[in-house]
């Protein structure tokens, strides 16, 4: 018997079957420590001469809460385990997202001063979505928009994945957090350790960022692309890798010349492929292994197949000379395949098919272990052969036909928690489309069926931008704010995988009966 | 040559059956009345006590012993048997039974102290495996690396026309084979050429496998190669024929009574079909189109689940059934409900150990007809007396020369061919003639 449950022997049990207390101690901390990302802006504020004060004061309020309720529930004995994982993960981004409103607000800047509207940018860049509120981009102070971008940094591989390797503490339950965190419904480990596995997932995604800012200044200084300043470089190489999609251009990547986009396509593809296949593709130096990996081929056969409808699409309808239509056609399917939300080209004018196969994209998604969000290309595997397995025992009810990925038997309770993630999935995008459209006609805004599916598609996949006025080009500053708090919560809902959250509807997760 | 037997059932009597009269063989077992039913038929010393016992192995000699069997039903009793006289005289071969393939493996990478091993389940998989290839024989096995394929037919009424009427000198059989024997009733003739085979009668081929597989073609016209199997029951034995049919490209559905059995052999055999039921629903045999496999395979551990699946598969038209027999009477009880095939594992392990106890020449045993008939692959001695005569010449003495190895390739002789120092020959012969058969060549 271990000393925790020695230690609880004769007291009265608890009235919530859930240690709310210990879940809290560590969002508290884990909200404390966060607050240190403040100081990246901060620092750029100070070398670029803009007020420093709104970053350091939203650090220090989100240390102090973080601290205070860190303190008030710490404690010898927490029970922390799955079920506190659920509120640990739920909890951390909502408070995530706070932290990246604070700034704005503080900063007075008319297009975020509003809280909600601050909030929804917080969430919109924790969770790597990429769906502005803001219209004119290039009028935010610079440490602003540099803020913007850096949160969309560290949400991109979860706050968690980095407290993980930077906090020992959370050692306990750790796995638990993690499989919340890494989306894909199984986490390949790289070694016998979660904390070694996130720390070397954490190394090769500064690594990826470093590569990429290294070219994209490569590119800047030699004169190839005369639009890519050092901080340009910074800012985009901070939301490429974690597919989030956020620029420092009103235009987003479309002024940016012709090679620099291409780097980005091959930049947004790899944040696509699971890490943990990288790191054994790349670090372990064995590619073949990587490449023979089912989910990979899928990835890239999906991403060719889109690519190829949208360009076939826009060159046969005479939308764009053929070269800019290869271009634009392979960057907008990747941008919005591997969840990015980055864009060469205002698609609204697009012919509907092309629409159609971007909407169709938004719920593919990356790879398991990466950093896009949607349905996630592993699970469209799996549910495919769930399918082809159900077909055939239509027939052969007799028939045992276990699932394989890779060669290894599925668990056939991941196959139902799959099916059922890509139910429930569908089932709140329904309702967060019919939402906005209802919402929309209640407030007169000029929403088609076409823009209310995409754009619940589009946060609920944490892609960003959608069709009509949340466009490329657009903002989503002219929803309601009934609205914004809907899409908020899909783009919550998206990051997390839905079912953390739902499980905290349950009566039972609260109390034993 | 002294042999230590450990274990005296039904594997080690077939053992102690074949090996009794040229060896001097000392039984173990635990059971008193076993031993005391060998020793009455053969005259073989007997020990009472655990052959898995230092004690008991050093008290009955065992640095004496040539070769140590160990055969009981357990396969851990078995190694450590084999284990412990190892340790206690390197000079005794040891030759250990086992049940799980998974020893075979370990053994095969080095791993495990023994000289040789036998898996009842994997040889038993080799036999089925043969008989689907040439789906008419009675029982088939291979000699040569596969070079040369020995095939046992029953001739039906039904077989192809050529092979009545004429002679076997005249009639126009497949090339490289040879009828080495016709057994017709209770009668063995070896054949003349001027005899002719007659339907009912009971024949043994030896030839090539492209032959082999022609004479199949000759004796039921009409059977193709085979592409569906179904075998019935996934236990080792079931697997082990399905990983091995699989292996030659030949389409496996497995049936199995075990929910968790199925998960386990689905998850293992990719290429399988497996189904999670049982092979007595006849609804299930109908919806399944069971029936339309050109072979079905009975690999239950039951003697009599076996007999009745297997019935109730002919019922419902199964063409061609090949059935696991566990114990010896069975057979016949098979046999009469018109099963084509029996394959029974003791009878096959008891084979592959008695190999090890022949002269040294000799590399191969098998068994016809219980152990009436032998075929033997041995290589000729130097100063033979057969040596340099056309096999025309040769004195018939109840044996038949079917094949030859040369230099590692299989030659199938002809009437003016001559035997030469250092062939491995293939001879069919009747089991009281081994010694002499070995002794002349």
């Amino acid at each position: 018997v271990s000393p925790d449950v020695r230690a609880r022997k004769g007291r009265r049990p608890p009235f919530l079957a859930v240690d709310a207390t210990g879940a809290l101690h560590i969002v508290g901390t884990l909200v404390a420590y966060l607050s240190a990302a403040t100081l990246v802006p901060a620092a750029a504020a100070v070398g670029y001469g803009e007020p420093f004060w709104p970053f350091l004061a939203a650090g220090a309020i989100a240390a102090a809460i973080g601290g205070a309720v860190a303190l008030a529930t710490r404690g010898e004995h927490h029970r922390l385990g799955i079920r506190e994982g659920f509120l640990v993960v739920s909890l951390t981004w909502l408070a995530a997202a706070a932290l990246g409103a604070l700034p704005y607000i503080f900063s007075g800047d008319p297009q975020l001063s509003r809280p909600l509207d601050a909030y929804f940018e917080g969430m919109s860049g924790f969770t790597t979505t990429g769906g502005s509120i803001v219209a004119h981009v290039e009028a935010l102070p610079r440490s602003i928009a540099l803020w913007r971008q850096f949160t969309q940094w560290v949400g991109g591989i979860g706050i968690i994945v980095l407290a993980l390797a930077v906090l020992p503490r959370l050692r306990v339950g750790g796995r638990q957090l993690l499989e919340h965190e890494m989306p894909g419904p199984e986490i390949e480990t790289l070694s016998t350790r979660i904390r070694d596995t996130a720390r070397r997932v954490w190394i090769l995604y500064i690594g990826l960022t470093a590569a990429l800012f290294g070219i994209l200044l490569a590119l800047g200084l030699s004169g190839a692309d005369d639009e890519m300043t050092p901080f340009q470089a910074l800012a985009h190489a901070l939301t490429t890798i974690p597919t989030a999609g956020f620029s420092t251009k009103a235009d987003s990547i479309e002024s940016f010349a012709p090679v620099t986009q291409w780097v980005i396509v091959l930049f947004m593809i790899l944040g696509g492929i699971n890490f943990a296949l990288m790191y054994r593709a790349i670090v372990r130096r064995q590619p073949r292994a990587a490449a023979r990996d089912e989910e990979f081929r899928l990835y890239a056969v999906l991403l060719a197949l889109g690519a190829l409808v949208v360009v076939t699409e826009i060159w046969s309808e005479n939308v764009l000379p053929a070269g800019e239509a290869f271009r634009a056609g392979v960057f907008t399917a990747v941008s919005t395949m591997t969840t990015t939300g980055f864009s060469v080209a205002d698609y609204n004018a697009w012919p509907t098919l092309a629409l159609m196969t971007i909407v169709g994209l938004m719920f593919v998604g990356g790879s398991a272990g990466s950093t896009t969000g949607s349905v996630k290309v592993v699970r469209h595997l799996l549910v495919g052969k769930l399918l082809r397995r159900e077909i055939d025992q239509t027939l052969h009810p007799e028939l045992v036909l276990p699932v394989r990925l890779n060669r290894r038997v599925v668990e056939e309770r991941t196959l139902r928690a799959v099916s059922s993630f890509v139910l429930l999935y569908i089932g709140i995008f329904v309702i967060g489309a019919s939402t906005l459209a209802i919402d929309a006609a209640r407030t007169g805004l000029d929403l088609s069926v076409l823009d209310a599916v995409s754009v619940s598609a589009s946060m609920l996949s944490n892609v960003g931008p959608a069709f009509g006025i949340g466009g490329p080009l657009g903002s989503f500053e002219p929803f309601s704010d009934f609205s914004t708090v809907v899409m908020t919560g899909l783009m919550w809902l998206g990051r997390l995988e839905i079912v953390p959250i739902v499980v905290l509807l349950s009566r039972h997760y609260w109390r034993n009966i | 040559v002294k042999i230590f037997v450990i274990g005296a059932g039904h594997v080690g009597s077939t053992i102690v059956q074949a090996l009794h009269e040229e060896h001097d063989l000392t039984v173990f077992d635990l059971d008193e009345e076993r031993l005391a039913a060998i020793s009455q038929r053969y005259d073989v010393r007997t020990v009472e006590g655990n052959g898995a016992s230092r004690r008991v192995l050093s008290e009955a000699g065992v640095t004496d012993a040539d070769l140590l069997i160990a055969c009981t039903s357990r396969d851990e009793s078995n190694i450590v048997s084999a284990m412990i006289s190892k340790a206690c005289s390197a000079r005794t071969t040891t030759v250990v039974r086992t049940t799980n393939p998974e020893y075979l493996e370990v053994w095969r990478e080095g791993q495990l102290d023994v000289d040789f091993i036998v898996s009842s389940e994997v040889e038993t998989a080799y036999a089925i495996s043969r008989t689907i290839g040439v789906p008419a024989a009675r029982q088939t096995d291979v000699f040569a690396e596969g070079q040369v394929q020995m095939v046992e037919f029953d001739v039906p009424e039904a077989a192809d026309a050529s092979l009545f009427g004429s002679t076997l000198r005249d009639a126009r059989f497949p090339p490289d084979s040879r009828v080495a024997a016709i057994i017709r009733g209770d009668k063995v003739v070896i054949p003349r050429g001027n005899e002719s085979i007659k339907p009912g009668d009971r024949i043994v081929v030896i030839g090539s496998p492209q032959a082999a597989q022609a004479w199949g073609q000759l004796i039921a016209p009409g059977t193709g190669k085979v592409r569906d199997v179904v075998i019935f029951g996934a236990g080792r034995a079931g697997t082990a024929v399905a990983r091995l049919l699989l292996e030659q490209g030949i389409g496996v559905r497995l049936i199995e009574a075990s929910r968790e059995r199925s998960r386990v052999v689905a998850a293992e055999l990719p290429g399988a079909r497996v189904y999670h039921a049982t092979g007595f629903d006849p609804d299930f045999l109908e919806r399944e189109r069971i029936a339309d496999a050109q072979v079905a395979v009975f690999a239950m551990r039951d003697d009599m689940k076996n007999h009745f699946a297997a019935a109730l598969a002919k019922v419902h038209g199964a063409r061609f059934t090949v059935a696991i027999v566990h114990d010896t009477p069975s057979v016949e009880v098979f046999e009469h409900s018109g099963i084509d095939v029996t394959v029974n594992p003791r009878q096959i392990t008891a084979e592959e150990i008695v190999r090890f106890a022949h002269d040294p020449r000799t590399q191969q045993v098998v068994m016809l007809e219980g152990d009436r008939f032998e075929i033997l692959d041995i290589t000729t001695r130097p100063g033979s007396e057969y040596i340099g005569l056309r096999f025309k010449e040769m004195p018939i003495r109840g044996a038949v020369i079917g094949a030859i190895v040369r230099n590692g390739e299989a030659v199938f002789p002809r009437s003016d061919d001559v035997l030469q120092t250092g062939d491995r020959v293939i001879v069919f012969t009747e089991s009281q003639r081994v010694p002499e058969v070995e002794k002349a060549l």
